[in-house]
């Protein structure tokens, strides 16, 4: 599936080197991040330089992080016979299970609200693919952005970029412990007087490690044996508490 | 130090579960019940997605279980043909637990699921404690008998008779299958072992000699949580075995003080308490029915 950013990205990639010699280079602190058992939560440092960069006019920098995209069921409450039941729902397809934007100024002060659209830049403009839906989605998207700024999954950094210099920027994106595993896509926009004059797309990957990824692996793999290796576990402990606890008595 | 459930996708303090397991052990070896009806509840209210903590549960009860029914065993006090009887209901209604679980996880009617089956359950059977344990208190300050047993019921009318010997019993395997299978449905949508409904049933249905009750349904739950657990596992891939783990080392520790704790205090007393706190519980969450939520939508994640 092609996202309208992206196309919209390779339209403008196509253009922008004739209009403009300004560039945008960027790297990240880390290609890839391990959850491992003591896995907390991190933060990705997403750094970069402009380069060739001209006195006239002014230049902002937009980090936008996705994770892979999920297909997500919301559901309404409603009031029936005296108690709150799931009653209405919406799907909505392909939403990204992460999204955070980082930029040096609020998004509206950089671009009009055509441009953001068009970029998918900001919260009110992270969209799914396509809502399958009686009637109205938008209160569907807009509880799905909620909830997931709630688990701090879904963000937006207005003033996450900090130019260290003219040229040189940086951001710091978190990365909480709940975030789904996958291949992640960390994109530095160079807006330059409300339009893009440069962009570049980086993969970052996202993975359970260790002990974690074989358990994981193990559940979904072979979930009878996992099932089975549990219950032994499960009577193995029983049982030597039972043998530990006899001898004190 | 935080562990990361690799089922449940989320850190937890390992003492936080550690302490939680062992506060439920606790509570069963005060009480002599499972603590699932606690423990599935109070692992929701930590923010455990409810199927994974519906399922772990399930395997938590398994090895408490296998503590206690060790011991019975070692007293003889354990009627294993009556267990395997209860047990072949049991795993019937693991199944269609399980099925039902999945099909209403399906259609997002899960939570409402599980919520209201702890309401209607939990609120009738901490009513009855609560009903029979203040008259018992009541009678022993009278000192009026206890009512006697009814020596006849309709129960011995039924077809395909067996003869239990340890329960001194010549009864049809009608009534403990159906009540096997309906405890297997329970151990499936609520995580519970369901020792609060067996033990009253065995007592007051099937007139189980008291001797051989506990023991007996430690039996019978040990052998449905533990396929309910697999089947968990296999159907909805909701077992966590982390969290498993150190809410089973909790629970082990906790159970063994919650035994010596419970041996000061008297039965009715204990069975008032339990009554008190399995109404709390039940409360709480028709609360959660009832009242409005702070966001009235849910989201669910499908993996692609």
């Amino acid at each position: 599936m092609k996202r309208p950013a992206a196309i919209a990205l390779s339209l403008c990639l196509s253009v922008a080197p004739a209009m403009a010699t300004e560039d945008v280079v960027a790297g990240l602190s880390q290609d890839s991040v391990q959850i491992q058992s003591n896995y907390t939560g991190t933060d990705i440092v997403v750094f970069g330089a402009i380069e060739h960069l001209e006195d006239t006019g002014s230049n902002d920098i937009v980090v936008v992080v996705r994770g892979p995209d999920a297909d997500m069921t919301v559901r309404q409450k409603q009031w029936v016979a005296g108690i709150w039941i799931n009653r209405d729902q919406a799907k909505l397809l392909a939403m990204p299970s992460y999204y955070f934007i980082a930029s040096t100024r609020p998004l509206d002060k950089i671009a009009s609200s055509f441009t953001l659209e068009r970029y998918a830049m900001g919260l009110n403009n992270v969209e799914p693919a396509r809502a399958i839906s009686h009637h109205d989605p938008e209160p569907f998207r807009q509880a799905v952005v909620r909830h997931k700024q709630d688990d701090g999954l879904y963000g937006e950094m207005p003033a996450g970029v900090e130019l260290q210099s003219p040229t040189l920027f940086r951001a710091r994106i978190p990365v909480p412990a709940t975030v789904p595993r996958g291949t992640y896509d960390v994109e530095v926009y160079l807006f330059r007087d409300g339009t893009v004059i440069s962009a570049q797309s980086t993969p970052l990957f996202i993975d359970q490690a260790g002990l974690e990824l074989r358990l994981y692996n193990f559940a979904h793999k072979k979930p009878f044996s996992y099932g089975v290796v549990t219950v032994l576990m499960a009577s193995f402990l029983g049982w030597l508490s039972s043998v530990f606890f006899r001898r004190n008595e | 130090m935080e562990i990361y459930l690799p089922i449940a996708e989320m850190s937890v303090h390992w003492l936080i579960v550690l302490g939680l397991g062992g506060a439920i052990g606790f509570l069963s070896g005060l009480f002599g019940v499972g603590g699932g009806f606690l423990l599935t509840p109070l692992l929701i209210f930590y923010g455990v997605p409810a199927e994974v903590a519906v399922a772990t549960t399930a395997s938590h009860i398994t090895a408490s279980s296998i503590s206690g029914a060790l011991a019975q065993w070692r007293r003889r006090a354990l009627d294993l043909k009556m267990g395997a009887v209860m047990a072949a209901g049991g795993l019937g209604g693991s199944v269609f637990g399980v099925w039902l679980f999945t099909v209403m996880r399906r259609v997002g009617q899960m939570d409402l699921l599980v919520s209201a089956s702890y309401v209607i359950l939990l609120g009738t059977v901490g009513g009855l404690m609560l009903s029979e344990s203040l008259a018992a208190l009541r009678r022993s300050r009278g000192g009026a008998p206890p009512p006697r047993r009814a020596p006849h019921t309709w129960m011995h009318g039924l077809p395909f008779k067996m003869r239990f010997r340890e329960s001194r019993l010549y009864i049809s395997v009608i009534p403990p299958i159906v009540i096997g299978i309906f405890v297997g449905i329970l151990s499936a949508i609520m995580g519970v072992g369901g020792g609060f409904v067996i033990v009253p049933a065995m007592i007051y249905l099937l007139r189980m000699p008291t001797n051989v009750v506990m023991g007996t349904s430690l039996f019978q739950i040990i052998i449905v949580t533990a396929a309910t657990t697999i089947l968990q596992a296999t159907t909805n891939y909701s077992v966590d075995i982390m969290l498993a783990l150190f809410l089973i080392l909790g629970g082990v520790i906790g159970a063994q003080f919650g035994v010596r704790a419970g041996e000061r205090l008297r039965g009715e007393q204990l069975r008032l308490l339990l009554a008190l706190l399995v109404l709390a519980v039940a409360l709480r969450l028709l609360v959660g029915l009832v009242l409005k939520p702070d966001d009235l939508y849910t989201v669910t994640t499908v993996a692609r």
